[in-house]
């Protein structure tokens, strides 16, 4: 019987090929989009999941109160994990770490003899290797960390310093860096992290020599450190929440409004921004969306099939009649043509898939990913799941509804189409159109918003604007400065670096403006305790910032050493002169770090993306800021660079010169809308091209149902372009409903989307009259082309053969 | 006794009245008859074979079949009851198009269950009495119609069964092949398988056993 069915499937393919290619068409692209979204769903979802006590891992979170706000940190002093280890009983092991170099450059330079390596190291507790999984293949895991001068290598790492990982344990190897120079014996070696990790690092050193070599980094004052804790299983979270959140009170702790609470570390990548002090979402909301997006273009696909196969039903009548007379009852039936949307579907996943390893590396990219289809467990079940439920999705209908037909009805051929079911296609279409115009909007806003992003004067300029660091020494008030080191090599090198023709302005900063400010708070200004509670970004800045970056400067000056200006010297922008309510603000002393006096105003203008609004917003002055600015004379950027590029090298010989354009960097902060643009743009195009295919049978079908009427029609006067219209109306009439139903559905869902952003664009009216259009007119063409060939035909022909 | 039809009525309302398709049938039907339903068009002759066939409904009245009550039967039991005992021949032939002169022989016999080697003896077996072995391979658009109204016959029969429901089975067919037809029916006749066949050919209803008149959904005398 099986033979058989299948026999009879592709004869039927062969006799009916235009219905078979659409439905080839539109399920396997609509399979080859679910499949590559799906195989990135995983990915996102897999990420960091590899840790063999995942369940257990949790990360300490430190939540700020302010008056209007509450600010969620990752970072926490030092001490903390230990602290919790030794007084909380359902910690197993803890761990601190500080991925950042204590706020100095992430980079240095590992040296082996004459071999230099760049790399990124991170300093570590010794309980690492027993919170986290990173398979340690040289080296014992209580040991690797336990001594101050150890340094645990990353296999790559290994083998790129000596060629091999074996038999290098022992070895010494010279670590230049800024902050943390040194001899450091290498004492184990650790598997790569996967790539599915968002802990990314070259090597490990012990956490020791953080707290040696920066003294303010043990305190419990300080945040120098992400604490990681592996909770005793069976823990109740929340209970332990309660536990810990005032446990930094008990602690010499200046910071009475910090509370801290653990958030499960696998989670922290999806569940990554936080309101008012809880996790609320993140990237978790992007793969939502592009599941829902994936979900619906197979659904498009799947209507197709439904619409088609029930359209079509007339040519299966005969079928049906004579094996329900030879005895075959319904439910053999129905498993019959299930098997036929699922063979049909089978079909499609074999062209999915060819589409798929086609456009993988392409979506690799727009996605900034490295997914394979490399048919492991998970991709198998993932894939069989998938074909499962589109055979039934778009087979169940069919099936029961070609199966129920009455025997001798059929065997007259006196089948009529119920009103229910022109009704349900009908429906199914205007859903289909529906969701791809609602594409269509959603593209068309997120397009404007990013261009909007793009072009928005933002208060400074960005453009010509290159970023690159110090990467030498460099002391300040914390590491050194005090103790009568000397920054006069640096001090050079911002004065000559500012004669170096084609240089316009040049600045440097702790931090980024873009994305790194480091807020300040406890600030009084009308000398009231109260005022402390306000949260104030207070960008730390060296001569001349002002000026590279072009801000308006409304009243007073900027920093300049002419005037021996100093740490106590700040300027506010507008929107902190306005929430100070301060008239005549320029000479005034507000209490910031014992008396700071304002010599300038500047204009609101947006540091970092317009997600955020401008907010108050305070100057520092530190002339030791390691990111340097440098502002290009336009039309000499590739000569300045050159000569720039010597120039460093002039001073850091060992350093490449490595530097980003500002703009650039901007972009990046967009980077996630940018891909959701990219991506919605193909599925907007796919989710179109699959319903007007579906359309084009249906009208293919109504043409051919209606050859009788059309040629009566014609034979009593009516006109070919009268029958064209008369045919194409009622696919436009259904098209207009569409319009009708998304137009509000995408009113709301990108008036959703855009709410994210603090400044954006407002929803125009053309976006959603010219999705419509735009839907309207596609599917008129493809529906045109039917209904004109059938409104030329010959009428004697439809008439002859009844 | 085969079969036995007990005051059956059959109507659909239209218009807010009830026309009659089928009106007081009275029907035995013993094994071994060959009987011929005339009638001039519309007076219900399809109608009360598809009701005997089992493949429509009927209103109001009984109907045993090989003493089984058909009216009471679920649809599902009904289904197993003509599967094993009924085969269909039509008018227009209602061959697959899609499948060969051997698949179309074998495709009632997948639906009983038979094994694979059993199927293929059946059908070797019908191919060979049919005298249509070198046909087999072909497709029925091949066919000329008496050919295709053959394998028509040959797939009703190839299941054994009891009774051979034809609808105008030579309405097609020119009188040669309606002959032929005709004296197939016969010979099977005589091998013991009941028949009724509908027709409007006075010459073909000779070829029954008895004759049954319908007017207006009655039967007349």
């Amino acid at each position: 019987m099986l033979r058989h069915n299948i026999v009879l499937f592709f004869r039927n393919i062969k006799k009916n090929q235009s219905s078979f290619l659409i439905n080839t068409i539109g399920l396997s692209t609509g399979l080859a989009c679910t499949l590559l979204i799906g195989l990135w769903v995983f990915d996102e979802l897999r990420v960091d999941k590899f840790h063999k006590k995942d369940a257990q891992l949790y990360q300490v979170m430190q939540n700020f109160q302010f008056d209007d706000d509450i600010e969620t940190e990752g970072r926490t002093p030092v001490p903390l994990g230990e602290a919790l280890l030794a007084e909380m009983p359902e910690v197993e092991h803890a761990v601190a770490i500080n991925d950042f170099f204590s706020w100095r450059s992430r980079e240095g330079i590992l040296s082996d003899g004459d071999n230099h390596i760049k790399a990124v190291g991170w300093h570590a507790g010794s309980d690492f290797f027993d919170v986290f999984s990173h398979k340690l293949l040289q080296g014992d895991k209580d040991e690797v960390l336990a001594g101050k001068n150890g340094i645990v290598l990353s296999q790559s790492l290994a083998k790129r310093v000596f060629g091999t990982q074996d038999n290098i344990i022992g070895k010494t190897l010279e670590w230049k860096h800024p902050s943390f120079e040194g001899a450091y014996q290498v004492t184990g070696v650790f598997e790569n992290p996967p790539a599915n990790a968002t802990a990314q690092f070259d090597f490990l050193i012990s956490m020791e020599i953080l707290l040696e070599k920066d003294r303010w980094a043990k305190g419990w004052g300080s945040s120098y450190a992400e604490t990681f804790l592996t909770l005793k299983k069976g823990t109740d979270v929340e209970q332990f929440n309660k536990k810990i959140e005032g446990f930094l009170n008990t602690k010499d702790n200046s910071d009475d409004n910090a509370t801290l609470f653990v958030q499960q570390y696998s989670k922290k990548y999806l569940y990554g921004q936080y309101e008012n002090g809880v996790p609320v979402g993140g990237r978790i909301a992007y793969v939502r969306l592009f599941s829902i997006i994936a979900l619906f273009i197979l659904l498009i696909a799947c209507i197709n099939f439904i619409n088609l196969s029930t359209a079509l039903a007339s040519r299966k009548m005969k079928e049906i009649g004579i094996k329900k007379t030879v005895g075959a009852n319904k439910g053999t039936l129905i498993v019959q043509f299930l098997g036929e949307s699922m063979l049909m579907v089978v079909l499609s996943l074999v062209v999915a898939i060819l589409f798929v390893v086609l456009f993988l590396p392409q979506f690799n990219e727009i996605a900034g990913k490295q997914l394979h289809l490399n048919m492991d467990f998970y991709q198998v079940l993932f894939i069989v799941g998938i074909v499962l439920l589109t055979g039934l999705v778009s087979g169940i209908y069919p099936a029961f509804y070609l199966s129920g037909f009455k025997t001798v009805t059929v065997l007259k051929g006196k089948f009529k189409t119920s009103l229910e079911e022109v009704w349900a296609r009908k429906g199914l279409v205007i859903f289909q159109f529906a969701l791809s115009i609602i594409f269509i909007i959603g593209l068309l806003v997120i397009d404007d918003q990013i261009k909007y992003t793009q072009t928005k004067n933002m208060g400074y300029d960005r453009d010509h604007i290159i970023s690159f660091q110090w990467k030498g020494a460099l002391y300040d008030q914390w590491n050194g400065l005090l103790e009568g080191k000397s920054n006069e090599r640096f001090y050079v090198f911002m004065s000559e670096l500012r004669e170096v023709p084609g240089v316009v302005h040049a600045t440097n900063m702790t931090g980024n403006i873009l994305n790194e400010i480091y807020g300040q708070s406890g600030i009084s200004w009308r000398g009231e305790d109260s005022d402390r509670d306000f949260l104030f970004q207070s960008p730390v800045v060296g001569y001349d910032f002002i000026e590279t970056l072009g801000i308006a400067l409304k009243e007073g000056r900027t920093f300049s050493g002419d005037y021996h200006d100093d740490y106590s010297k700040i300027i506010l922008n507008e929107a902190a002169v306005k929430k100070m309510g301060l008239q005549d603000p320029v000479g005034q002393t507000i209490d910031m770090n014992g008396g700071s006096q304002i010599i300038g105003v500047v204009g609101d203008f947006h540091y970092g993306s317009l997600h955020n609004q401008v907010e108050p917003l305070i100057f520092r002055l530190d002339p030791h800021g390691r990111n340097i600015m440098v502002k290009i004379k336009a039309g000499t950027e590739r000569a300045t660079l050159e000569r720039l590029e010597k120039f460093y090298q002039g001073f850091l010989a060992e350093y490449p010169f490595e530097f980003t354009f500002m703009d650039d960097d901007y972009q990046t902060l967009y980077e996630s809308e940018s891909r959701v643009a990219v991506l919605s743009k193909y599925f907007a195009g796919l989710a179109i091209l699959i319903s007007c295919l579906g359309l084009f049978g249906l009208a293919t079908f109504n043409a051919e149902r209606r050859r009788k009427e059309i040629g009566i029609r014609k034979v009593l006067g009516q006109s070919t372009a009268q029958v064209t219209m008369m045919l194409s109306g009622q696919f436009a009439k259904l098209v207009l409903v569409s319009v009708c139903v998304a137009l509000p559905m995408a009113y709301i869902l990108t008036n959703n989307w855009l709410s994210g952003f603090a400044y954006r664009i407002p929803l125009r009216a053309w976006y959603f009259l010219g999705a419509g259009l735009a839907a309207l007119v596609v599917a008129l063409l493809t529906v045109g082309s039917q209904a004109i060939q059938a409104a030329n035909r010959n009428p004697v022909n439809a008439l002859r053969d009844q | 006794m085969l079969l036995q039809l007990k005051n059956i009525f059959k109507w659909v309302n239209s218009g807010g009245q009830r026309l009659f398709l089928l009106k007081d049938i009275n029907l035995d039907v013993e094994e071994g008859e060959f009987i011929s339903v005339m009638g001039p068009s519309g007076s219900g002759k399809s109608t009360l074979l598809n009701v005997i066939g089992m493949l429509d409904n009927f209103d109001e009245g009984e109907y045993e079949f090989l003493h089984e009550s058909v009216h009471t039967l679920k649809e599902k039991h009904r289904a197993n009851l003509y599967k094993e005992y009924i085969g269909f021949v039509f008018q227009s032939y209602h061959l697959l198009d899609e499948l060969t002169v051997k698949e179309n022989l074998e495709m009632p016999l997948l639906y009983k269950k038979f094994k694979g080697t059993e199927r293929k003896a059946m059908v070797a077996d019908m191919l060979d009495r049919f005298n249509i072995v070198g046909k087999k391979d072909l497709f029925p658009t091949q066919l000329s119609g008496g050919q295709q109204q053959l394998v028509g016959v040959a797939r009703a029969l190839i299941a054994n069964p009891k009774l051979i429901l034809a609808d105008e089975p030579t309405g097609n067919l020119n009188s040669s092949q309606s002959e032929e037809i005709m004296e197939l029916f016969k010979q099977l006749n005589s091998e013991g398988v009941t028949i009724i066949q509908v027709t409007h050919s006075e010459k073909n209803a000779a070829y029954g056993s008895r004759i049954i008149n319908l007017l207006d959904g009655r039967m007349i005398k």
